[in-house]
């Protein structure tokens, strides 16, 4: 079914490029930002930071009140917030149609002007709270700090993608204001933004009201890095044991995969579901099914922009299982599959559950509003929405195939082990 | 074809969140520069929850049906309303593992074979059961409507319960307890029904069973489970999403509707859970080194019944505990850098419901929080602020039209309201009447529920904190294990 979500695109003087994208069902207008920054973007010694940052985008600038784009915009029936990931970070809002002009200056004013109202009393606090997120969300959690191993040991040292996005507790303890204003004064700008308004308005009305409220922006941000050097598989085998007091015994089994939005990554993709992310995938129906030696098998990939992505399964191995078995039937499937490709049921299931997810993700004005941010920040590409399920439907049974025999190789595998102790043990 | 996980600002809420101070800055005060005037907003239309097209499939299904527009995504939810009681004692579960194996296998198809027909169309199929009952949901590109809905018929109509399928889900079930008791806010919340419903009642145990019930479930319970409880009568279908083009209802009467159950038995009403006599009092599960506290506080709460109506409890949910600058997280998070999010919700039930608010806080802190999320609880009866008010009234019904935009919304919401035996009227109803709530009506509203007594359960470090706790005197403090 081929799409046709209507797509409007212009860039202003400053360099800003928005998008917009009418849609009169609701009577609601999503604003969502794109920043080209994200951890990919940190340096040594301030991990953490593009994150932490983003917190500090909702405690006041020059013209708005610490707090009040919750306050404020809540108060409209807006519902909003702000993520930061490896290669980007977001803001964005769904309001009441009659109060996206006010979501936009508010936007406005702190893309623009955050600086006027930093202060450290914003900063520590923010950091306190940032470090209660990454306590909450990792460390306090069995198995919480896994994907944090995976991508150190996925990625080599120094490479963008080596940290994870929440960081480190001594680089958050590190920051200082300084560091705010440097980092705002460098990738905080039009000219390295992208804006994306969808919902019950109309291409002028959206352009102007764009033009209305950032064009007095100057381009202050530098200008973006290219992207860096492309990244082969891993060489060898890697892996990490970290034995613990978790409830059963867990896999991560990871691999290098090529960047994102390339006909190889979709191939990659598909290859990843119809081994692991499908209830129908060789791994479920061998491992979860047949054998029973897996309580669950999950399956992901991860695309990224800096020379490289990030494909991973999740396997929970069974009570009195031996893992070291498991990962050798993993390693098996994967020999099997970068010979035999997969069968045309797999890539029947996988090109159709593809197709429903992605128009289930298209079906809400916030989620395609991001969708559209990200591939004209990250690709130049604002068609993308519209002409994805084109594209996977073109890759074949030996693109995957290939695809697979060269990232997932089992030599390139990187494997993380939550490896549980029994008490006993741990008391002697 | 991808799952990303990210770091995101706000912790997750139920219902989504309010504000507090009014902080605006006037046009008075701008510097002069270039920054174009605060524009005005315009006040958005009153909005109506779309009304569905009904119909009574022959069998006795009562069939809903939403026509959206634009939404290719079918989605189909059908609900069975049942009370948890009807399991018996020695295999609570037994409603739970029996949704997870209603695609494992059914009498045309094997379970591997059933597995490929839904992957094959893109079909999603999930079932789950809860302290209403039973929820069978799938969605589905709209092409694939047809099919979907006669492999859902057989799903629910003819499902098998092959051994070594049942078996597996025993074994999966035993491994996700042992994986909620490993994670704080589940195992706090196991605590908290233990702890809050008296051990004789269904409610203080949970829903997909225990250790020893699941040990102790077998096949034929599935099967005779089924057989008693699972059948059209009194059953509600769902269909929401573009249905142009689309006789839904023959599509429905010709595969929903020819399920036929000579021996369901139509559940008797649902009776309020009694709270224990010592609900009152705090229970420490001990999680030695634990870097932070996992707090969950709670009491009775109405249900969508209420006397007065259900419409303050949004609001009041909201402005206690609904965003950064509710009250909670305007002092444990904004001001104290506590927390990363502490959230508070009525959640009604079938019958009765639940006051709530939880969140982690950092271990150092447990014992200060402890006693100002209670004094924050409290203060909820010396009223609200008009600004409070307006803000938590404006949000939840001016967020509405958003929040039930796509087909997958606008189906939970109908099967939420059909499995309390009402219908999206009741939606429409209470975003009106919550228009016209003032602070008055919203503290008597809060005063009904909150007087002061609170269930309590802290998951943490408790040979570092449980004494300070006790010294709250906020009542008996019990330390468990882990």
């Amino acid at each position: 079914m081929p799409l046709d979500y209507p797509i409007h695109e212009k860039t202003l003087a400053n360099g800003l490029r928005v998008v917009v994208s009418p849609d009169a069902s609701v009577p609601t207008v999503t604003v969502n930002i794109w920043v080209n920054v994200g951890s990919r973007h940190e340096l040594a010694g301030r991990t953490g930071f593009a994150h932490l940052f983003e917190h500090l985008m909702f405690q006041g600038s020059r013209h708005i009140a610490s707090g009040e784009h919750f306050t404020r915009l809540m108060a409209e029936g807006g519902r909003l917030n702000a993520t930061t990931w490896f290669d980007r970070t977001n803001y964005f809002e769904t309001v009441p149609k009659g109060a996206y002009e006010l979501a936009l200056w508010m936007e406005a004013d702190r893309h623009g002007h955050l600086l006027d109202a930093v202060t450290q009393e914003n900063l520590d606090n923010q950091r306190d709270v940032v470090k209660e997120e990454k306590r909450q969300r990792y460390d306090n959690v069995p198995y919480g700090t896994a994907l944090i191993d995976v991508y150190a040991a996925v990625f080599p040292s120094g490479h963008p993608y080596h940290h994870p996005t929440i960081g480190s507790m001594e680089d958050l303890d590190a920051a200082s204001l300084e560091d705010v204003h440097a980092f705002f004064r460098r990738y905080y700008g039009p000219n390295n933004s992208v804006l994306t308004l969808v919902g019950d308005l109309t291409a002028d009305e959206g352009f102007a009201a764009a033009e209305r409220y950032f064009g007095h922006l100057p381009a202050s941000a530098e200008p973006a890095r290219p992207p860096v050097a492309p990244l082969e598989p891993v060489s060898e085998p890697v892996r990490v044991d970290r034995p613990g007091n978790v409830p059963n015994d867990r896999m991560h089994i990871a691999f290098r995969l090529p960047v994102d939005n390339t006909d190889e990554f979709f191939a990659a993709g598909l290859a990843i579901d119809a081994l692991g992310g499908l209830s129908t995938s060789r791994l479920v129906q061998r491992l979860v099914r047949r054998e029973q030696v897996a309580n669950a098998v999950q399956a992901h990939a991860m695309g990224f922009v800096d020379g490289v992505s990030l494909g991973f399964f999740v396997i929970d191995v069974a009570d009195g299982q031996d893992p070291e078995a498991v990962e050798a039937a993993v390693v098996e499937e994967l020999e099997r599959f970068a010979v035999e490709g997969p069968t045309e049921v797999e890539m029947e299931s996988a090109m159709a559950q593809s197709e429903r997810s992605w128009l289930s993700a298209l079906a809400g004005q916030e989620e395609r509003a991001d969708l559209i941010s990200q591939h004209v920040l990250l690709h130049g590409d604002g068609q993308f929405v519209n002409t994805f399920l084109d594209r996977i439907a073109e890759v074949g049974v030996e693109d995957v195939r290939a695809a697979a025999a060269r990232w997932l190789r089992p030599d390139g595998r990187v494997v993380v082990r939550h490896l549980a102790v029994a008490d006993e043990e741990e008391v002697a | 074809m991808s799952s990303v996980t990210e770091g995101a600002d706000l912790p997750a809420t139920d219902h989504p969140p309010t504000d507090l101070p009014p902080t605006e800055v006037s046009v008075a005060e701008l510097p002069a520069d270039d920054t174009p005037p605060r524009p005005e907003v315009r006040p958005p239309e009153v909005w109506r929850f779309a009304t569905p097209a009904r119909h009574t499939l022959s069998n006795g299904i009562e069939l809903l049906s939403y026509d959206i527009p634009g939404q290719y995504v079918i989605s189909v939810r059908t609900v069975l309303p049942f009370p948890l009681s009807v399991e018996p004692r020695e295999v609570e579960g037994v409603a739970s593992i029996m949704s997870r194996l209603l695609d494992e296998g059914t009498a045309e198809h094997s379970p591997e074979e059933f597995a490929e027909l839904l992957e094959r169309k893109g079909i999603a199929l999930g079932a789950s059961v809860t302290d209403g009952g039973l929820g069978v949901d799938l969605d589905v590109p709209k092409r694939r409507l047809g099919e979907a809905l006669d492999l859902l018929r057989q799903a629910l109509a003819e499902p098998v319960f092959p051994g070594p399928e049942v078996d597996r889900h025993r074994k999966t079930r035993l491994a996700q307890i042992e994986q909620e008791r490993a994670l704080a806010p589940q195992r706090a919340a196991q605590a908290f029904i233990a702890t809050h419903f008296d051990e004789t009642d269904r409610a203080s145990r949970p829903t997909a069973g225990t250790t020893a019930s699941i040990t102790a479930l077998t096949r034929q319970d599935i099967v005779d489970f089924h057989a008693e409880r699972v059948g059209p009568t009194g059953m509600t279908a769902v269909i929401a999403g573009d249905l142009s083009g689309l006789d839904v209802a023959d599509l429905a009467e010709s595969t929903l509707g020819t399920w036929v159950s000579a021996t369901h038995v139509p559940a008797a009403e649902t009776i309020e859970p009694r709270r224990a006599t010592d609900a009152a009092r705090v229970v420490f599960v001990d999680r030695p080194g634990s870097v932070q506290s996992e707090l969950l506080v709670g009491w009775t709460g109405p249900d969508r019944h209420a006397p007065g109506g259900w419409a303050a409890y949004p609001v009041l949910g909201f402005m206690v505990g609904g965003s950064p600058n509710a009250r909670i997280d305007a002092l444990l998070r904004e001001e104290k850098g506590y927390t990363y999010g502490i959230r508070s919700v009525f959640r009604p039930r079938r019958v009765g419901g639940l006051f709530l608010t939880s969140g982690s806080v950092r271990a150092d802190a447990t014992v200060e929080s402890v006693q100002l999320l209670l004094d924050l609880l409290a203060s909820g009866r010396d009223g609200f602020r008009a600004e409070e008010v307006q803000a938590g009234v404006d949000f939840i019904s001016k967020t509405a039209p958003g929040r039930f935009a796509t087909a997958d919304a606008v189906a939970d919401e109908a099967v939420t309201m059909a499995l309390d035996g009402l219908t999206t009227d009741f939606t429409t109803k209470t975003l009106e009447a919550m228009r016209e709530l003032d602070g008055q009506q919203l503290t008597a509203a809060y005063r009904d529920w909150v007087q002061g007594e609170w269930t309590v359960v802290i998951v943490g470090d408790a040979s570092t904190y449980a004494e300070g706790v006790r010294e709250l005197g906020i009542g008996d403090v019990t330390v468990v294990p882990a």
